[in-house]
């Protein structure tokens, strides 16, 4: 809305032309991320109080029967981010973007699933009679696949369709390959992938949240780097005009997760959820198909890769095929809880490989 | 009017299929037959015996396996034996075709399924199927049928209830009326003698037969006479007339005596029930309804693999109708696998009970012949009649036994159900005594079960927890068996972090749930548990033999330096239940050097664990408080979590105590 409102006043009014500031992207970044940071503090406190008298309580598993785990009654709080995201993208986005479409499509979706899986999660009042695995599998693939196919008909200009298609791999500066159709079922797998794995990760107050904001701000660089006419040619990246509003939206969702960790920090009065894990990591998957740096992922966004990995190993590969465990406790970070490591400590630790993740991930930038 | 009959590969469907043509042949001048059947199974031998003309086809019967190369194997096979029903199909081109199930008539029905599709067949098709859970290929073939006669009203479900007619099984008619003096008389039976039967049914049950080796020498010591009919079933791993002959050439008996008789195949196997006081039978629907019509005393080995394990819920039913003895199958081990098979020892004992008790074999025969009988043969015939006219009669309604077992399927389901039963009538020792052979003989066939991967948990682990819930004590050696069993799994699974055949989530529960539930104290299970906690390369289960170590056993000089020897292991889990094991049963004041390396150790689990030994060691009375003296400040106090004082929980705990102790019941429970 401020976008427009902007706009238009610096046409109508010759005294706000410095209003034209508004169509710069760095500053609606800029300008978004610090909204929906206010907007998560600010309204964060009353919304957990409110959500908590609702009866939106977290049923954690009693792996340790601990008394002083069970005690903290959490509050399922991904409604919290999702809503200052979409408020925050409401004022600062130019919302005719179908790449601001397809971001908010892919947070509106996820949510919605995972809010339907926390609903039955608190209704009947334990953790594992949520939506079925297949399910939501076929949710998510369903919306891969829709997304997929307006990506690659609608998502570019005419003069750089073409790009649409091709896939990209860190650390090459050309396109390796162009998959025509078969892009669509590696998008839909790209999405199903990241955003189940950044619900994998939502396990300890915090452990989602830092590496998520760390991966949304690589890919916020990305995509300005993708975006700007100079910069990218002097990188050596596709130019993707319009990309830049994912930049914006990769602001403002780092705004919100800071937002979010104020609360979530260490003990937590509010867990995201599978609301917010869902939404995140649908938009991450989302995000990082519409930058084409869909590999990227596996880089900065290691910690979830690890997780997902560490289930596989453990559930498909160990229990069901070999009949044995390979982890105390799968994901990872529980097997780490089960081995004696503070709850902090795990979490602290993760922040710190996520961030020098990302930092690999940022020198792909140059190294290419 | 052409016929042409078809299914087979087991007695249960060939039987019926020449009792119906039987039948026919009486009724109708005009009648022409030809049967469709296997080369290898009993349709090659029985049918021409009986006068009809037989032609073969290849056939296989459906795997039930998700492995590739059987489910081809099986395609390839299906489609052969199509191509040949065809031909035959079109050589012969019947007005009628009867089929009686089995996997044998899969290909002749789905040919005249393409055919009919062109125009080429016309003739009308009537599936008989005699048991109550129809085969997979039936439940497929039923759609090409016109018309379906079922035995039990519940086979009917799998069908089109529109065509579906309850018909009975069709009994050969000889076995209304047996005489046993007759038929000794012209088997040259001794007429004193009590006799026992035991056939495996037409396909040969290499448990049966080899049990029965087993019991003769009892028998012949007790003054019986066996009649032992092997079936000519031939396998890969088992051929029943060789290996039988083999056998008992080893034992030294030959196949004819006046206490042993040995007959490869019964053609007439009516004489020899009717001569029999005692027959061990396989608990097919023919074979029970024949015992039933007769009135002969049986004892029942179900089949184990039957379909939904229908032969053990029949067997069931005629014993609980006092008409029969069930003896169910057992798991045994044999070189890492197991296999099901039948105490020889166990048959022996219980047809010798059987034997001498006059009054009961009378009871049973009694017992029997209440079951209720049908005239099936007409039923049948009046519903081919009616094909023939184009005008099926309204479908007819017989009351027939059914069973029903109420045992859920799934295997964690049935775990639960049991535990529950078991909780519910007070215990194992308080259940009744054929309930528990019931509910023992389900642990068995989970343990037999080779798919011990299904979701979650698998079988065979099922069966182990079975086990222990249903306190199986014979069972004991066999989960030892598992637990040292050291044959190692594919190389696919060995690379991919994989160890033995038995996996370890399995022997772990042999060792959690299994002997610990069975709360076996004996010298051997003590040898498998020390050899877990030192060899075994999978960390629950070392983890779980420290425990189990710890709960069950009296220390001795070998558990001692063995849980010693655990504390060094790379797995945090075997060494803190180590340390526990040793703190609930050492009494060995030297360990405290040991321990106190554990009092830096960054591990806080060791350390907390350390001071527990420490804490039972001080109650046993086995170091004294002043060696500790130096030692209180030397333990590292850290821990990932801190308990706070959470007097608000506490308190909203109290209160909640006492509001509930306050209110009435039913509200407080909401």
């Amino acid at each position: 809305m401020i976008y427009y409102l902007g706009i238009y006043l610096q046409d109508v009014v010759e005294a706000l032309s410095f209003l034209r500031l508004v169509d710069s992207i760095s500053f609606r970044a800029i300008c978004g991320a610090i909204t929906s940071l206010i907007l998560t503090i600010l309204f964060g406190g009353r919304a957990i109080l409110y959500f908590y008298s609702r009866g939106h309580r977290d049923m954690p598993r009693d792996y340790f029967n601990s008394e002083a785990v069970s005690n903290q009654a959490k509050t399922y709080g991904g409604g919290l981010i999702v809503a200052a995201i979409l408020i925050s993208i409401g004022l600062w986005c130019k919302l005719h973007s179908l790449f601001v479409l397809f971001c908010v499509g892919a947070i509106v979706w996820f949510a919605a699933l995972g809010w339907i899986d926390d609903f039955l999660k608190v209704r009947h009042r334990s953790s594992d009679r949520g939506l079925s695995e297949k399910a939501k599998l076929a949710l998510q693939v369903t919306f891969g696949l829709a997304f997929g196919t307006a990506y690659i008909t609608q998502a570019l200009p005419a003069e750089s369709a073409g790009l649409a298609t091709q896939l990209y791999l860190p650390f090459f500066k050309n396109p390796v390959l162009d998959l025509s159709w078969g892009y669509v079922p590696f998008i839909a797998f790209t999405v199903t992938a990241i955003s189940n794995s950044v619900n994998l990760a939502d396990g300890i107050d915090g452990l989602a949240i830092v590496p998520t904001s760390f991966v949304v701000a690589v890919f916020g660089v990305f995509a300005y780097v993708s975006s700007h006419a100079e910069i990218s040619e002097f990188l050596i990246f596709p130019f993707m005009p319009g990309v830049g509003e994912v930049a914006v939206i990769c602001s403002i969702v780092f705004g919100a997760c800071l937002g979010f960790l104020w609360f979530n920090s260490y003990p937590a009065n509010v867990i995201m959820g599978d609301t917010g894990s869902m939404a995140l990591g649908g938009l991450l998957g989302t995000v990082a198909v519409l930058v084409k740096q869909e590999f990227l992922f596996l880089i900065v966004g290691g910690i979830f890769v690890g997780e997902t990995l560490s289930v596989v190993i453990q559930e498909k590969i160990g229990i069901r095929w070999l009949g044995r465990r390979f982890f105390t406790r799968s994901p990872i970070h529980h097997h780490y809880q089960q081995r004696g490591l503070a709850d902090t400590k795990i979490v602290i630790r993760f922040w710190i490989v996520a961030g020098i993740l990302a930092l690999c991930g940022l020198a792909t930038l140059k190294i290419r | 009017m052409k016929y042409l009959l078809t299914g087979g590969g087991t007695g249960g469907h060939v039987y019926p299929a020449l009792a119906i043509a039987n039948e026919i042949r009486q009724t109708r001048t005009d009648a022409e037959f030809l049967y469709v059947g296997h080369r290898d199974r009993l349709d090659a031998w029985v049918v021409p015996d009986q006068g009809y003309r037989i032609r073969f086809v290849r056939a296989r019967s459906f795997p039930r396996t998700r492995s590739l190369v059987p489910l081809l194997r099986f395609a390839i096979v299906l489609a052969v034996g199509v191509s040949q029903g065809a031909l035959i199909l079109l050589r012969y081109r019947p007005q009628i075709i009867i089929s009686t199930g089995g996997f044998v008539s899969a290909p002749v029905l789905f040919a005249h399924g393409v055919l009919a599709k062109v125009g080429l067949s016309r003739a009308r098709v009537f599936i008989y199927e005699p048991n109550a859970y129809p085969g997979l290929l039936n439940q497929v073939t039923g759609r090409l049928a016109q018309r379906i006669g079922v035995a039990f009203e519940q086979a009917g479900r799998w069908f089109d209830a529109k065509k579906v007619a309850v018909v009975g099984y069709p009994v050969r008619r000889s076995f209304l009326n047996l005489d046993r003096h007759a038929a000794r008389e012209k088997l040259g039976i001794d007429q004193g003698r009590k006799v026992v039967l035991a056939f495996g049914g037409s396909g040969g049950a290499k448990a049966i037969n080899e049990a029965v080796l087993a019991a003769l020498p009892l028998w012949r010591e007790a003054g019986l006479m066996a009649i032992h009919v092997t079936g000519r079933y031939k396998g890969s791993d088992y051929d029943a007339v060789a290996d039988t002959k083999a056998a008992l050439a080893e034992m030294g008996i030959e196949g004819e005596g006046d206490w042993y008789r040995r007959l490869d195949y019964a053609d007439e196997i009516v004489d020899l029930i009717a001569a029999a006081d005692l027959v061990i039978c396989r608990a097919g629907a023919g074979t029970l309804t024949e015992m039933a019509v007769s009135g002969t005393p049986t004892l029942i080995v179900p089949l184990p693999t039957s379909a939904e394990d229908h032969q053990a819920l029949n067997a069931r039913e005629m014993e609980r109708i006092g008409a029969a003895q069930v003896l169910y199958q057992e798991a045994f081990w044999d070189n890492a696998s197991i296999y099901s098979g039948l105490d020889g020892e166990k048959l022996a004992q219980q047809v010798l009970a059987l034997c001498v008790d006059e009054e009961r074999l009378q009871a049973m025969s009694a017992a029997a012949k209440t079951m209720p009988k049908a005239n099936s043969l007409e039923l049948i015939t009046a519903e081919l009649d009616g094909l023939i006219a184009g005008q099926p009669p309204p479908a007819l309604r017989l009351e027939l036994p059914s069973a029903k077992s109420g045992l859920p399927t799934a295997p964690n389901a049935l775990l639960r159900w049991v535990q529950a039963r078991v909780k519910e009538v007070g215990g194992v020792e308080a259940m009744e005594r054929g309930e528990l052979a019931y509910l023992r003989y389900q642990a068995d066939r989970l343990l037999v079960s080779e798919g011990w991967c299904e979701i979650p948990l698998g079988r065979r682990n099922v069966g182990i927890k079975l086990v222990a819930v249903l306190n199986y004590q014979e069972r004991l050696p066999l989960l030892l068996h598992i637990l040292t069993d050291r044959t190692t799994t594919g190389w696919m699974r060995r690379f991919c972090g994989g160890d033995f055949r038995h996996g370890g989530i399995i022997r772990r529960n042999v060792v959690e749930h299994g002997l610990r539930g069975l709360g076996a104290t004996d010298a051997q299970t003590r040898a498998a548990l020390l050899n877990a906690l030192e060899t075994d390369p999978y960390f629950e289960v070392r983890a779980w033999s420290a425990q189990a170590l710890g709960e069950m056993f009296t220390v001795d000089d070998e558990i001692d330096s063995a849980l010693c020897a655990a504390l060094d292991d790379s797995a945090p889990e075997v060494v803190v239940q180590a340390l526990s094991a040793l703190g609930k049963i050492s009494h060995n004041p030297d360990l405290l050097a040991r321990l106190r390396r554990f009092y830096l150790h960054p591990n806080w689990q060791f350390r907390e664990q350390v001071v527990l030994v420490l804490i039972e060691f001080l109650q046993r009375g086995v170091l004294e408080p002043a060696q500790l003296e130096h030692d209180l400040d030397q333990v590292l106090i850290s821990m990932p979590y801190f308990e706070p004082e959470f007097t608000l929980g506490a308190n909203l705990r109290e209160l909640a105590e006492r509001v509930r102790a306050g209110l009435p019941l039913a509200a407080s429970q909401r």
